[in-house]
């Protein structure tokens, strides 16, 4: 018996589990493959587009359940808030004190400086009309969405083409510059920060008169970095960073003069670069903004 | 999956996209931001399957997509591979075990974040490899503690199916 050859049964397959089996693989593809659809279209036309237009409709229609939810948190984080402010008032007290006594002196450097130099004083007014109140009007708005991680580096805004809001549209807030408006849909915007990797504004040292670029920091974490200026060039640590606005009528700049950019926080050189390492730390808050303001030109771009 | 899961499904996965475009995207910890959609659909498709898994993520992808008007499909495309990979994991090794809901949303949140940064810098976005890779275990941590409640509640909505239902990996012959 135990020489006898075995005939064994020929495995018999399971057609209800490799159907199963065969649907699942088809949804995950077929989902794969709209996702990617819809990621191509999306990034080869951002701003236009019958997605484009779809995407605002959708966006429009969740904006009542993002402000319900955005209410219902508001007195957890105003909670929040307060007994964070508790806990750091000691430390705040003693950092304000030491401020002041810094900003005293400030005002003293400054007032002497002025007295010593009223002809650059001059000459910067004779470069740079004020334009910049006269020229655009803002419009405050509310901000939605913030930052949401590492990658993203837009705020979206309540407001949009409907309120007379377009593209390129400098931002700001109290403190100073955030960014530009980089897409707009019939009621909202978004709004890409200065500390957009993409980002560059042209910047001046109202102490020096020193000018350069102002762009992200490689190393990341909100800071950003004065490019462009040479060695020889003076930059002071606490020296403010404003838009440098246009200067050729050919080249526009997107910015008008005067808007804080925020302060050099450290400079440094090394033997081999050609420009300084201009660190700045931005005068905006941009990692907690609840309102900002769009300032829009009173004359249509061309 | 009956038509009560899928509306219980669909409304738990619209409300956690919502809070976490609205609310939770401002919270910031140590670099890291809490991912409560993520930790849900972890939950979801560890109790309902790869399929479910997938569909959920995609749809609650575009929803993120949508509302936070970012590029459109790119977190639908990368919740959805998440969503049915942790479909899987339920289905065959993770079923009946304490803490697969726990290595799993470690496990996603790893993934997500680097999936995020491989599609961004595909597409040459940026993608801030360093800033993501020091936001990583702060980032698991926050939704490790989010899981637990988080995980109870889903269970509570949608009940286990029995042993019976799920997909079996190995068949035992003879």
């Amino acid at each position: 018996m135990l020489a006898s050859s075995v005939q064994r049964s020929k495995p018999t397959p399971y057609p209800s589990k490799a159907r199963s089996a065969l649907i699942r693989r088809a949804v995950v593809v077929a989902l794969v493959l709209v996702a990617l659809t819809l990621v191509t279209i999306s990034f080869r036309s951002p701003t236009s587009g019958a997605l484009h237009g779809l995407q605002g409709a959708g966006s429009t229609a969740l904006r009542p359940f993002q402000v319900a939810a955005t209410r219902v948190a508001q007195p957890f984080r105003d909670a929040y808030d307060y007994l964070s402010s508790l806990s750091s008032a000691k430390s705040e007290a003693a950092r304000l004190k030491k401020q002041n006594a810094e900003l005293r002196k400030d005002i003293l450097s400054a007032e002497a400086r002025a007295a010593k130099y009223p002809q650059l004083v001059r000459l910067m007014h004779f470069e740079q009309e004020p334009s910049f109140p006269q020229g655009y009007r803002a419009i405050n708005v509310a901000v939605i969405s913030s930052p949401g991680g590492p990658f993203t580096h837009t705020l979206e805004i309540a407001r949009g083409s409907g309120a007379g809001i377009r593209r390129n549209d400098p931002v700001v807030s109290g403190d100073g510059l955030v960014g530009i408006v980089s897409n707009v849909f019939p009621d909202s915007a978004v709004v890409t920060l200065i500390s957009d990797p993409s980002g560059y504004v042209s910047a001046r040292d109202l102490r020096t008169q020193v000018t350069g670029g102002v762009q992200a920091s490689p190393a990341g974490g909100g800071t950003l970095v004065l490019n462009g200026v040479q060695k020889q060039k003076v930059v002071h640590v606490g020296d403010w960073l404003v838009t440098n606005g246009t200067h050729s009528k050919q080249y526009p700049d997107l910015y008008p003069y005067g808007i804080p950019i925020g302060r050099v926080s450290s400079v440094g050189a090394t033997d081999t670069a050609v420009f300084l390492q201009v660190q700045v730390q931005p005068a905006a808050n941009l990692g907690s903004l609840d309102s900002v303001g769009v300032l829009v030109p009173k004359k249509p771009r061309r | 999956m009956t038509l009560g899961d899928g509306v219980k499904a669909a409304a738990l996965l619209f409300v956690a996209a919502i809070v976490q475009v609205s609310i939770f995207s401002q919270v910031h910890v140590f670099g890291a931001v809490p991912d409560v959609l993520l930790v849900f659909l972890v939950s979801f498709a560890l109790l309902r399957g790869s399929v479910a898994g997938a569909v959920g993520g995609f749809f609650a992808g575009l929803l993120v997509d949508t509302a936070s008007l970012g590029t459109l499909g790119l977190t639908a495309l990368v919740l959805t591979l998440s969503g049915y990979w942790i479909g899987r994991y339920g289905e065959t090794t993770g079923r009946d075990r304490g803490h697969a809901p726990f290595l799993s949303v470690a496990v996603v949140t790893a993934l997500y974040q680097l999936g995020l940064l491989v599609v961004h810098f595909v597409l040459g976005e940026s993608a801030p490899a360093g800033a993501v890779v020091r936001s990583l275990v702060p980032a698991i941590v926050l939704n490790l503690i989010l899981t637990a409640p988080l995980y109870a509640i889903v269970r509570r909505l949608l009940r286990p199916h029995e042993r019976e239902e799920l997909t079996a990996e190995v068949q035992l012959l003879g």
